[in-house]
């Protein structure tokens, strides 16, 4: 097959690029472990506040784990429990977070933070605090006429 | 004949200067990686 010379210089470009993006994607899923936020860990939509630790939303400190508290949040139409939350300087957080009604987003704007929240699933990320200041939570999924209005705040405060 | 005159029109198409194509398809390629990499970068710098 005959093929012009330019063809075959711009193949080879296309397919080493994806290749390195896919070597990049697999390096960062199979040797650093990095997941989806949801990731088979469910629950009954009907019983979050019922069901622990979703009846209990707030800030744990927690020992003998990779991080020093656990985050609890539950998303409703149209607002966060807790609806503001402090956080010492430089503590890892894990957060943990589903939602009672439909899809929500939880953003901590500027962030990493980024995972929607979905019934019946729970949505999970370690994260570490090391900016003192505000931080805001927003819902970056439309949920409704009072979707604009959702938000939360996380307090990063100097221990 | 009128239809080999054709095949033997559109042959000396095939071989046309590509040149143009061959900077597009690298700039284009070029812009894509320039984005990959900078949104790659801000992922790595707020994982700290």
């Amino acid at each position: 097959m005959h093929m012009h010379k330019f063809e075959k210089v711009w193949l080879i470009f296309g397919t080493v690029a994806l290749l390195v993006f896919l070597t990049v994607l697999g390096v960062s899923a199979f040797y650093l472990g990095n997941q989806p936020p949801s990731c088979l860990v469910t629950i009954d939509p009907e019983k979050v506040e019922v069901t622990a630790p979703f009846n209990a939303p707030g800030l744990y400190e927690v020992t003998g784990k990779d991080w020093d508290y656990e985050l609890v949040f539950v998303a409703s139409a149209f607002s966060y429990s807790p609806a503001k939350v402090e956080i010492p300087k430089g503590s890892t957080v894990k957060v943990i977070a589903t939602s009672k009604d439909v899809i929500h987003g939880f953003e901590i704007a500027g962030t990493n933070v980024n995972m929607m929240l979905e019934p019946g699933f729970v949505s999970e990320y370690t994260t570490r605090f090391n900016n003192e200041g505000e931080n805001l939570i927003i819902c970056n999924e439309y949920c409704g006429v009072g979707h604009h209005m959702m938000s939360s705040r996380i307090e990063v405060v100097s221990k | 004949m009128a239809v080999p005159k054709l095949k033997n029109k559109s042959q000396t198409k095939e071989t046309s200067n590509l040149k143009g194509t061959l900077a597009s398809v690298l700039i284009l390629g070029i812009i894509l990686i320039i984005v990959w990499v900078s949104i790659y970068f801000i992922f790595v710098n707020r994982l700290g």
